[in-house]
């Protein structure tokens, strides 16, 4: 029973950063189409840059989380403008092929500029914990978390309560109706492809609180961004957390009860049944 | 149409990027030159390990150029190493070394890094019959399929945690209960499978056992479950990058035990860099220390201090058991080639088969199946946050820490 209870708040502590990192993946590949396979990549950007503060001014990586924000929003809005753009009415295979490229070319940069070294950041309170009845709860994961649930409320008031947000909403219902209406669609879908990049950096910093960094760090993200999208439903904020959740409760759950061994499986047939049975997903809307 | 032309050059762009890793430099192949071929990981998962690989290997190639270089015959031979990034990818490490032997037309080959990369390896050397020597894949299972043309100078992956546990059974306050986990690669389930049965035949109670996939990002329930059956000894068969999840991960949830060892991790200094006090008391398996007692053959720096001093003013690092395991892979062909004096790849091939030379790794010396089964290993711990060989008691440096103190009074 321990255990089980123990299971649970791992999962859960887990499914906070998966939630982070599919949210961006869900906006872009929601409102434009795109599966961005370099946003794992985008993540690993912000766990260095969480890095670098961190080793160059000692500041604390949940500080760094606005500016790792910021800066990957400056990167992801300047990608999409400049290089992105030329090929976004393109068929899928197009932006595929370019964003696939794109993760090449940012983790051999970043292979060059700091070697294959794995490095880490180790806070005063790393590894400090508090016990809750029977489950012992890491510190640095558990602030991880509500900094997660933060980063979701506020991008869900940003996309119900301000003018761009409905812009982008609008967008992705009916760009046409959206253009006649005054929305600058190539300067909207920069937008949301920087909010993508500027979460895949927030939640970069986040993960670099719990694991090693290095430069194919981001590879294992991508399919999990992909799991937990379809599980929660595409471009929606609710939907990205509550899959984010699900998918780190059943994957900590099916790892201990069905085998450590067969995690990755655990989640993939769970995307299968859900395919299966309510391909639209837990959230997501009967008619896209 | 615009669209569809951009598409082509992304395309083409692609394309390229794709090609760069393989290309290598032209062989600087002359009559006076010994050409070697090593495909390393320098991306993925093992990246940093491959680095450390290359190091021992540039070492040694500096060492016999700045002396001289290897005679055959009545001929001195100069060294020169190509590389090749083989992106920790069994395929591509095969194909790297079938396009040093059949294009680049190098003499031998030095192994890559690792046990999945090196079976790969091996069965390309096994079809163009030339001979590679490796340092870094120690799975048994590369050398139970009677190839003929590859040789290990490490001892194999079962032994790994072996000292370990030997180690804990000599001190006061015997341990009773052993906690087994591994990556489900190669390498990493020998290590395991041979911690289990010493233990099991030294009448400890194995109370948890099971397998991680490789690549993992999360080893939380792993930790949980390692917890509720509160064993005396942690063994980790592993790589780095899960070395130090879960080192986190015990602290993380405040899980005690005697002894949390692990097979590869401890001994680099990016664990302890990663970990910082964190990383104290851990203990781990190693092929090679700086304080081992060998006296070597003369050819190469005799002296494991010495070669550790040596290592250290060119690399700002005392070498790990990687580079030394590195040099000592281009040892074995140093020696072999002196041996056969010619470069033949079956006169090398055979010398190597009949090596019995002692260096400062310790023994080099072939089984049938060509692994190095006669060169006993040690183990190492991090004390005070420097890496100290505490057992077997003929080299060490330190007497072990044992207990691990609990996390609550560090």
């Amino acid at each position: 029973m321990e255990l089980f209870f123990q299971d649970l708040v791992n999962g859960i502590l887990a499914g906070g950063i998966f939630a982070v990192i599919a949210l961006g993946f869900s906006l872009v590949w929601g409102i434009m189409n795109i599966i961005n396979l370099a946003h794992g990549a985008f993540v690993m950007l912000g766990a260095y840059i969480a890095y670098v503060l961190f080793s160059a001014f000692h500041l604390d990586p949940f500080i760094s989380i606005p500016i790792a924000f910021v800066l990957m929003f400056g990167f992801g809005y300047a990608v999409q403008r400049y290089v992105i753009n030329f090929v976004v009415r393109a068929p899928m295979l197009t932006t595929f092929l370019l964003t696939f490229g794109l993760a090449l070319l940012i983790v051999n940069v970043v292979l060059v500029i700091f070697h294959g070294d794995i490095k880490g950041i180790t806070t005063s309170y790393s590894g400090a914990n508090f016990t809750l009845g029977p489950v012992t709860v890491p510190w640095a994961k558990f602030l991880t978390l509500i900094a997660a649930l933060a980063i979701t409320v506020l991008m869900q008031l940003f996309m119900t309560r301000t003018k761009t947000g409905r812009a982008i909403r609008a967008t992705s219902m009916d760009i046409g109706a959206a253009q006649l209406a005054g929305v600058r669609v190539a300067h909207i879908y920069a937008i949301v492809f920087g909010l993508g990049a500027g979460l895949a950096g927030a939640a970069g910093v986040l993960v670099s609180m719990s694991y090693s960094l290095q430069p194919s760090m981001g590879d294992p993200f991508i399919i999990k961004a992909f799991v937990v999208c379809v599980l929660g439903g595409l471009g929606s904020v609710e939907g990205a957390l509550i899959g984010g959740l699900v998918y780190g409760i059943l994957e900590s759950f099916g790892s201990q009860w069905i085998g450590t061994g067969l995690q990755d499986a655990v989640a993939l047939v769970v995307l299968l049944i859900v395919l299966v049975v309510r391909p639209r997903g837990i959230m997501g809307k009967a008619t896209a | 149409m615009k669209n569809s032309r951009i598409a082509a050059i992304c395309a083409a762009a692609l394309v390229a990027v794709l090609a760069l890793p393989a290309t290598v430099t032209p062989a600087a192949a002359d009559d006076s030159t010994i050409v070697f071929g090593a495909a390393l990981a320098a991306t993925g998962r093992d990246s940093r390990e491959g680095a450390l690989t290359r190091d021992g290997y540039e070492f040694w190639k500096d060492y016999v150029n700045s002396h001289g270089g290897i005679k055959v015959g009545g001929k001195t031979y100069k060294v020169a190493i190509e590389y090749a990034d083989d992106e920790t990818n069994p395929q591509t490490a095969a194909r790297l070394v079938e396009k040093f032997i059949s294009q680049d037309k190098v003499n031998f080959i030095l192994g890559p890094y690792g046990s999945p990369n090196s079976a790969s390896a091996a069965a390309v050397v096994e079809r163009y019959k030339v001979p590679m020597v490796e340092g870094n894949g120690s799975a048994e299972k590369i050398f139970n399929q009677g190839f003929k043309y590859t040789f290990a100078v490490l001892s194999p992956a079962r032994r790994y945690l072996e000292f370990v546990i030997d180690m804990a059974l000599h001190q006061k306050d015997k341990p009773k209960t052993v906690a087994i986990v591994s990556a489900n690669d190669a390498f990493s389930i020998e290590v395991a499978a041979g911690a289990n049965d010493y233990a099991l035949a030294h009448g400890l109670k194995v109370v948890y056992n099971s397998k991680y996939p490789a690549d993992t990002t999360d080893v939380s329930g792993i930790v949980s479950a390692i917890k509720a059956t509160n064993p005396d000894l942690i063994l980790n068969g592993g790589h780095l990058q899960d070395a130090i999840l879960l080192q986190r991960g015990f602290k993380e949830q405040n899980v005690n035990a005697k002894v949390f060892a692990y097979s590869v991790g401890p001994d680099t200094p990016d664990f302890r860099k990663t970990l910082g006090k964190d990383a104290d008391y851990v203990f781990g398996g190693t092929q090679w220390s700086p304080t081992a007692k060998y006296k070597g053959a003369p050819g190469f720096i005799t002296d494991s201090k010495v070669y550790a001093a040596e290592f250290a003013k060119k690399y700002g690092h005392i070498p790990d058991y990687h580079n030394a395991e590195s040099s000592a892979t281009c040892l074995a062909f140093q020696y072999a080639i002196e041996k056969a004096g010619s470069l033949d790849p079956q006169k090398v091939r055979d010398a190597l088969a009949s090596l019995d030379v002692v260096t400062f790794y310790g023994l080099l010396k072939f089984d049938d199946r060509g692994i190095n089964i006669y060169k006993p290993m040690a183990v190492n711990q991090i004390q005070n946050g420097e890496l100290k060989t505490v057992w077997p008691t003929g080299v060490q440096n330190a007497q072990p820490i044992y207990p691990t103190p609990d996390w609550s009074k560090r």
